[in-house]
């Protein structure tokens, strides 16, 4: 029975819009227009949030940073109290390692942009980072061809490097393999020891796809280590069961007594991790997504109002037909059920065709941004939802004026 | 069918009443509810909706627009609990709710029994 009923009032809704095809197609295109807005914003956002997210989790999170600058953010940030603090040093990193229980693995890392050349190929401005031996055991990298370099290299200050995709794409253009060539670092001959996997853009602009290492020991040649330009840290990754607070607590007493601090003295180090930082963008991407909500959301009203007002027309019209059904029989409800359906109709429609704009958005984007955006299941979900919800609630109230109607008075309608 | 006449207390409490249904709707979309699961959005979305439809029915003195009301608020104070959201609008969802339901009842035998 409601079965019959359901069908029924659905042919029925069919039929209005089927012949009403260019009133059909402009009303569903401001929810078209609706979804596409807010999906689109909350797609970019999703895909910017895990982009970023992937790019601090590559920096560990269980490994807590020495570094000069802490990674706090905003208005207060007391920015005097820390510009005269020294930079940590490689010699640090022995003393934090000799002392330390609770560090797994520790590194030290210092970073600049200088020149890469191999034959007539040029890279200005690449990014050459000279790591400890250790800092390959905290950072979270792949190497597809070729090694890490040994610890005798890196103790011995070698003068050899790993590659980052883009870096050895441009250095060796036409397919060369580029394991065992001398490429010039900064003007210093260096072999060619390994390539990292493809990681794609970062939004951190951490990506191992622009980044050349060398050993410390080497890229301290070349590089001023004193210098905050040269960006040095200690890495240090903390063992099994241990917490970065307790990591933290160990190195802060390390690091004060390497340092000399007295018991009153401020420190003179920032101990960050990569929860600092997820913390600051969680609140930069709530913001993104509340305005987009907004935005997107005004989208949606001026959608529903369309259809709402399109609803109205379409009782109009159809009053007479609606004193017919009823003097027929025809119950409340099933008059009610024949225009909801339409308007939801309507509406998801629009919100589907939206969908189906975002996704062939996001296949066109696929191949000219170098960072994976995804219409995600969640957004799919949220978009249909939104376009029922907007169905129902613009095309009730013409449904239930329609359901509503007297038939006598219905049918006498012109 | 004899049309029940609104009193002007209904009235008022039903535009209001709207207004709050209508102004948490954006809320499906704030990241903090679409962090929570799939599925909420589209939970919270549909007793907001009805609660809509709740206060359309009420607005035409109809007593399903009073159950369906009641349901709708039952439904939503049990959703937030599930999803631990004590939080202010909680507590202020649940006063007004039960003001409006107050209102209601004292009319609700005027009403009409139809749909």
């Amino acid at each position: 029975m409601v079965l019959t009923l359901l069908k029924e009032s659905i042919v029925f809704a069919w039929g209005a819009l089927v012949a009403n095809k260019l009133r059909t197609f402009l009303s569903l295109l401001g929810i078209t227009i609706g979804i596409f807005a807010i999906i689109t914003v909350f797609t970019i956002v999703d895909s910017l949030e895990r982009n970023i997210r992937g790019s601090v989790q590559s920096l560990g999170d269980n490994v807590v940073f020495v570094m000069k600058w802490p990674w706090t953010f905003g208005p207060d940030y007391p920015w005097w109290k820390y510009m005269n603090r020294p930079v940590p040093e490689y010699s640090e990193l022995a003393e934090v390692q000799r002392k330390a229980k609770s560090i797994d693995a520790i590194g030290f890392r210092i970073g600049t942009r200088k020149v890469l050349k191999h034959n007539n190929n040029t890279i200005e401005n690449a990014l050459v980072s000279g790591w400890s031996y250790g800092y390959g055991q905290v950072k979270s990298f792949e190497i597809v061809d070729g090694r890490y370099f040994r610890e005798d290299e890196a103790e011995g200050g070698y003068n050899v490097v790993m590659l980052g995709h883009t870096l050895a794409e441009g250095l060796f253009p036409n397919n060369e393999y580029p394991i065992g060539k001398t490429i010039k670092v900064a003007g210093r001959n260096c072999k060619v020891i390994g390539l990292f996997k493809k990681e794609g853009e970062s939004m951190l602009g951490n990506s191992m796809d622009n980044q050349a290492v060398v050993p410390y020991n080497f890229a301290r040649l070349f590089m001023d280590v004193k210098s905050e330009n040269s960006d040095p840290f200690i890495a240090a990754k903390a063992k099994p069961g241990v917490t970065n607070a307790q990591l933290k607590d160990e190195l802060t007493g390390i690091m004060r007594s390497i340092r000399g601090l007295k018991p009153l003295a401020d420190d003179d180090f920032a101990l960050n991790e990569t929860n600092l930082l997820s913390k600051n963008f969680d609140g930069l991407f709530d913001i993104v997504g509340i305005a987009g909500a907004i935005i997107g959301g005004f989208s949606i009203l001026v959608g529903g109002f369309g259809i709402a007002n399109i609803m109205f027309v379409s009782v109009r019209e159809r009053t007479n037909i609606i004193g017919i059904q009823k003097s027929l029989g025809a119950k409340n409800y099933f008059i009610l059920a024949q225009f909801l359906f339409e308007a939801v109709f309507l509406s998801l429609m629009g919100g589907i065709i939206g969908l189906l704009l975002i996704y062939g958005l996001t296949l066109a984007a696929d191949g000219v941004i170098d960072m994976e955006i995804t219409l995600t299941r969640s957004n799919i979900i949220l978009g249909l939802t939104i376009s029922v919800l907007i169905g129902i609630i613009s095309g009730f109230i013409p449904a239930y004026g329609a359901s509503q109607l007297d038939p006598v008075e219905a049918i006498r309608t012109n | 069918m004899a049309q029940v006449t609104r009193p002007k207390d209904i009235r008022i409490v039903t535009i209001i009443a709207l207004i709050l249904v209508l102004l948490a709707f954006p809320m499906l979309f704030t990241p903090s509810i679409k962090r929570m699961g799939d599925f909420i959005p589209m939970v919270l979305g549909i007793i907001i909706t009805m609660q809509f439809v709740s206060l359309i029915g009420i607005w035409h003195m109809k007593q399903w627009g009073v159950q369906l009301f009641i349901i709708m608020f039952c439904i939503r104070v049990i959703t937030f609990m599930f999803l631990d959201l004590y939080e202010f609008r909680f507590f202020f969802n649940i006063f007004y709710s039960l003001t409006f339901i107050v209102f209601f009842l004292i009319h609700y035998r005027k009403m009409d029994t139809n749909l």
